[in-house]
């Protein structure tokens, strides 16, 4: 929890950056070009980076810069040229196969939203909460983590289950900044290390996938059922 | 400083072991020196279970927590992968064409066994996730590791499955986290006991959303239904050493996460809807792994949902509670680790000879091989709850202490079930002993090694023994770890 | 953050809004005559603008920017032709649009930011629906001469407004809730004068879902297209049919709806701030200047619009709108937190 209070403005400047992160996990949910998720999950990394810093700015978590900066180095730069090369390596630049017409998810999306805005409510209502930034910490968190569940139910391509993965620790990433900021800066380290260590893993396995199985869409991957 | 150490070897060990094969890049010595590893961490384990400490000992600067369960788990562990190492000399001698790659292979599952000796014994539940995570991405590597099409379609889908469901279960550590800074402030260390100690000033709301969420995530680890879709493939695909290591022990580890949770909860005051949580998703698996395994043909995916069906079990004597249930969901623990290595053992003994992994193939088993048939079979009887075996003992435990606790109702269920899948299991081995002749030229020719024997005998000795005596001490044992900390 | 802004605006800016400054009851109705025919007098040039800057930006010469003006006229001065089938809706369509169009600038703020007399007449879902009248009645001019364009435009005209009305509902729910009102006036004062309310998320996601159904009603890309062909027309296929003073009518008319809908985007959401606060004659000329400056900036937004989009297939019209509802609905998600 929030123990500093925010000024209005502050309030406005977190609940702008929260949810902006929230529209870009929507502009993944929208486009079909795998590029387009990449660099949309590029910048959301930006700006939760951006709420990290603000956060340690207002807050005065001086270790949260540092947060802040390998939010940017790893999230931000290193994952998504590392999703890039293997878009890149696989040669598979659209999704062309998803179960429901962009418009449709949107749709969908925007559900999930009211939906996680209702359970951020009630617990809100039921900690007795002062500060409506924590309600958005949870609403934005409720929201990615759905999002990214529904990229991954949605798509067919290997590529789209990683980055639906990456949404949903993003989203889980934004709301410990802004709920638990004081949590020990250790685990946050580990995490970002352990993020990386998942996609390289998850790297060499879609690259397996390829060359043993010959496709990358779980479509294709119907020989193990029952 | 007496445990540090004792951990510290437990680590370094296998680490220690894990660069030598790469370093030496020899199959036989990598056999060897996994097998070297697999005993002393065996004998370190043992060790620190006799000298498990009467309390939760907490060292290593607040990282590091052993108390009995977690002992007990890590018993379990070094006791699969000394089966698995053993069993598998015998079993990777039967795959030539892996030969040159065979260190790696050996230096993996050293890693996935170190990776399972870390996670039981952190103090911290945000390392011991990142521990569990670690755990999943090294065993997706063994799981995948023939690079056969199926093997990596299985080590995809468990990875991003297990992946996705942890996601679930560090948001709810994260609002666990969140619950007690109400209370303690904004920064305080992140243990099972300073979780415990602040779950009684938590809301109900936020304390049960978090289990729910923790719930889910390990579930979708220990494989509990509706999350298990992956456990089939992963323990179906991968070699048999790997499989039984999966299966034996990791999912165990899972588990234990989830009781630590649950104890939060139970600290909390709410643990009844937690314990009803559990036990529900227990008896889901039961009988989603019953309708399974009656229309089951592959022998390693009927396994497989044995194992579901076994993490039932084990699900439902924790949600139970109570000191029998839990003493029998511990006894259960050991006895299902021992069976189901002896049943993958079997298993990819069978797999090889008939050169087929569907059961329809393999026939007339007891016929070609006696001994080594005959144990598998027997094991299917142990593996099934029928006595005089150990998971018998066990089963019933969990039954009688289900009676006394809030939920008597899933005592008749899980009774019904469990018949069901003896039946299931009996008519597929019946099939398999008493079936038609193998086609002309399709019968058996392979000689197991004693490689592939020797583990089937030193994993089915303890269960016949356990089954005939349940010793005192380890009652004794498992009702003082009921009462201390997780 | 609730009782940070929004007990303040609410009643201060209520009372504000209604508190008469001593001016006379000549001045009001003098600066409500003005708004008309502000809007009246400078919709053809905003639209000759538009116009002449597309062709600029194609490296085209274009047309004067007075070119709307002479085309008036010239329609003005031509005989008016009826087609056979047509019955009275033929003559009462044009009119009915465009006295419509002349209403909605009393209820909006045009030149000024506080009321003028007749401006409590309807709130901001009145003027929804005058303008919405005006575009039923051409809609069924559309219909009334039995020609198949007309037929074609009408029902795609119809099937966009489907897909667009509960998203301009919905950003009308999400700017009452923002300002606890349902009057242009009230949502002006309160961002004009409160930045913590102007940077609010939902703030800012209204502004997004409002200028996409800007680009939907005032024939912009990616769903109208430029081009004038029959087969991509929509609102230009429900007029093929006339000519004369009653075409001049309905593209004068058509004219003051997207310089309507502009007044609203800018004046009450987007660039709240240059309006006159007093109602002297000086800062009515400041607040046209202001104005001219204004739509210039969102003439060449839309020229933007309209060049680096292409035009999307019949079934995909959904898209931009579904994504305007989803900026709606974040709006208002945001609006509770």
């Amino acid at each position: 929890m929030l123990i500093f209070h925010l000024g209005p403005l502050a309030a406005s400047l977190f609940s702008l950056l929260a949810i902006l992160a929230l529209v870009l996990s929507f502009v993944m949910l929208a486009s079909h070009w795998l590029k387009n998720h990449i660099y949309a999950f590029a910048v959301e990394s930006w700006v939760i980076a951006a709420i990290s810093a603000s956060i340690g700015y207002y807050g005065h978590y001086p270790e949260l810069y540092v947060i802040a900066a390998l939010t940017v180095l790893f999230r931000g730069t290193l994952l998504p040229y590392l999703v890039l090369r293997l878009v890149k390596r696989l040669n598979v630049n659209r999704e062309f196969t998803p179960l429901l017409k962009p418009s449709s998810s949107l749709i969908l999306g925007a559900a999930l939203v009211i939906f996680s805005y209702e359970v951020a409510h009630r617990l809100g209502v039921a900690l007795h909460l002062q500060d409506n930034i924590a309600v958005l910490a949870l609403t934005c968190m409720f929201s990615l983590k759905l999002i990214g569940f529904l990229m991954m139910i949605l798509r067919s391509e290997a590529i789209s289950h990683i980055l639906g993965l990456l949404v949903i620790e993003n989203g889980i990433f934004l709301g410990s900044q802004i709920l638990v900021p004081g949590m020990p800066a250790l685990l946050e380290l580990v995490i970002i290390f352990d993020l990386l260590t998942i996609v390289m893993a998850f790297g060499m396995l879609v690259r397996f996938l390829q060359s043993h199985a010959g496709t990358t869409s779980s479509r294709g991957l119907q020989k193990l059922v029952g | 400083m007496h445990f540090t150490a004792l951990i510290a070897a437990l680590w370094i060990v296998p680490a220690l072991g894990i660069v030598a094969m790469l370093a030496i890049r020899r199959p036989r010595w990598a056999e060897f020196l996994n097998l070297a590893n697999a005993i002393v961490v065996f004998g370190l384990t043992l060790t620190i279970l006799v000298a498990a400490p009467d309390h939760a000992w907490v060292g290593g600067d607040q990282y590091l927590l052993l108390t009995p369960l977690g002992a007990w788990v890590l018993f379990c562990v070094g006791m699969v992968y000394l089966l698995a190492s053993i069993y598998a000399i015998g079993y990777m001698r039967l795959l030539p064409e892996e030969a040159p790659r065979l260190h790696k292979y050996y230096a993996l599952q050293a890693g996935f066994a170190l990776t399972m000796l870390v996670a039981p014994l952190m103090n911290n539940p945000g390392i011991f996730w990142i521990a569990i995570d670690f755990t999943t991405i090294v065993s997706a590597f063994l799981v995948g590791f023939e690079k056969e099409a199926e093997c990596i379609e299985a080590a995809w889908k468990y990875l991003i499955i297990v992946s996705a469901g942890l996601a679930l279960a560090l948001l709810g550590i994260i609002l666990f986290y969140w619950g007690g800074t109400f209370t303690l402030g904004p920064t305080y260390a992140l243990t099972w006991a300073n979780l415990r100690g602040v779950a009684p000033h938590v809301p109900e709301v936020l304390l049960f959303l978090a289990f729910l969420l923790t719930l889910v995530g390990f579930g979708t680890k220990v494989g509990l239904a509706p999350m298990h879709t992956w456990l089939p493939d992963a323990h179906s695909e991968g070699p048999a050493p790997v499989s039984a290591m999966l299966s034996g022990s990791l999912l165990n580890i899972a588990l234990l996460g989830i009781y630590r949770f649950l104890s939060i909860v139970d600290a909390g005051g709410y643990g009844l809807m937690g314990h009803t949580a559990l036990l529900v998703l227990g008896v889901i698996s039961l009988f989603v792994a019953g309708l399974f395994i009656v229309r089951q043909d592959g022998a390693k995916r009927m396994l497989a949902y044995s194992s579901l069906e076994h993490m039932g079990v084990l699900a439902i004597g924790f949600g139970f509670g109570g000191p029998i249930a839990f003493a029998g969901a511990m006894y259960h623990m050991i006895n299902h680790s021992l069976t189901k290595s002896l049943m993958f053992f079997g298993a990819g003994n069978m797999m090889r000879a008939y050169g087929s992994k569907a059961m329809s193939q393999m026939r007339r088993v007891l016929h070609y091989y006696p001994f080594s048939g005959g144990l598998w079979l027997l094991g299917a009887v142990a593996i099934t709850g029928a006595p005089p075996f150990g998971l018998f003992l066990s089963e019933l435990t969990i039954l009688r202490g289900g009676i006394l606790s809030a939920n008597p109702w899933a005592v008749w269920v899980m009774a019904i079930l469990l018949i069901l899948i003896f039946t299931a299991f009996m008519n597929h081995f019946r099939r398999m002993i008493w079936g038609p002749e193998p086609e002309p030229g399709e019968a058996p020719t392979l000689r197991l090694s004693t490689w592939n024997v020797l583990p089937m005998i030193l994993a089915f000795v303890p269960i016949l023994v356990l089954g005939l005596w349940w010793p005192q001490g380890l009652w004794e044992f498992f009702q003082h770890a009921f009462t201390v900390q997780p | 953050m609730a009782n940070d802004f929004y007990g303040y605006p609410l009643i201060s800016g209520a009372v504000e809004v209604y508190c008469e400054k001593g001016r006379g009851m000549v001045q009001d109705i003098i600066l409500q005559v003005g708004q008309v025919l502000t809007v009246l007098l400078l919709s053809p040039l905003l639209h000759g603008f538009i116009v002449k800057m597309e062709e600029k930006v194609q490296r085209g010469q274009g047309p004067s920017i007075f070119q709307p003006y002479r085309d008036l006229w010239k329609l003005f001065h031509k005989t008016q032709l009826v087609p056979e089938s047509a019955t009275w809706v033929f003559f009462w369509a044009p009119v009915v649009a465009f006295v419509a169009m002349m209403i909605v600038p009393m209820l909006i703020p045009v030149l000024t930011n506080f009321p003028l007399p007749l401006s409590d007449m309807g709130d901001i879902l009145g003027g929804g629906l005058i303008l919405t009248l005006g575009s039923f009645f051409i809609l069924l001019a559309g219909l009334d001469t039995g020609q198949p364009f007309g037929g074609l435009g009408s029902s795609r005209a119809v099937m966009l407004g489907i897909l667009a009305e509960p998203t301009l509902i919905l950003v009308f729910v999400g700017i009452t809730f923002l300002d606890h009102s349902m009057l242009p006036f009230v949502a002006n004062h309160l961002l004009a004068q409160n930045p913590v309310a102007y940077w609010s998320p939902a703030h800012i996601f209204l502004i997004l879902a409002f200028f996409i159904l800007l680009t939907v009603e005032t024939d912009r890309l990616p769903i109208h297209s430029t081009i004038p062909y029959e087969i991509y027309m929509i609102d230009e296929a429900r007029i093929l049919e006339y000519s004369g003073p009653l075409l001049a009518l309905l593209k004068w008319a058509s004219w003051m709806k997207q310089f309507i809908l502009y007044t609203i985007f800018l004046n009450v959401f987007f660039l709240p701030w240059g309006l006159s606060t007093s109602g002297t004659p000086g800062s009515i000329v400041l607040a046209l200047l202001v104005i001219l400056a204004k739509y210039g900036f969102i003439g060449l937004l839309m020229v933007g619009v309209d060049t680096m989009q292409s035009r999307l297939r019949f079934y995909r019209y959904q898209e931009p709108l579904a994504l305007s509802f989803l900026f709606a609905v974040l709006a208002i998600v945001a609006d509770q937190l």
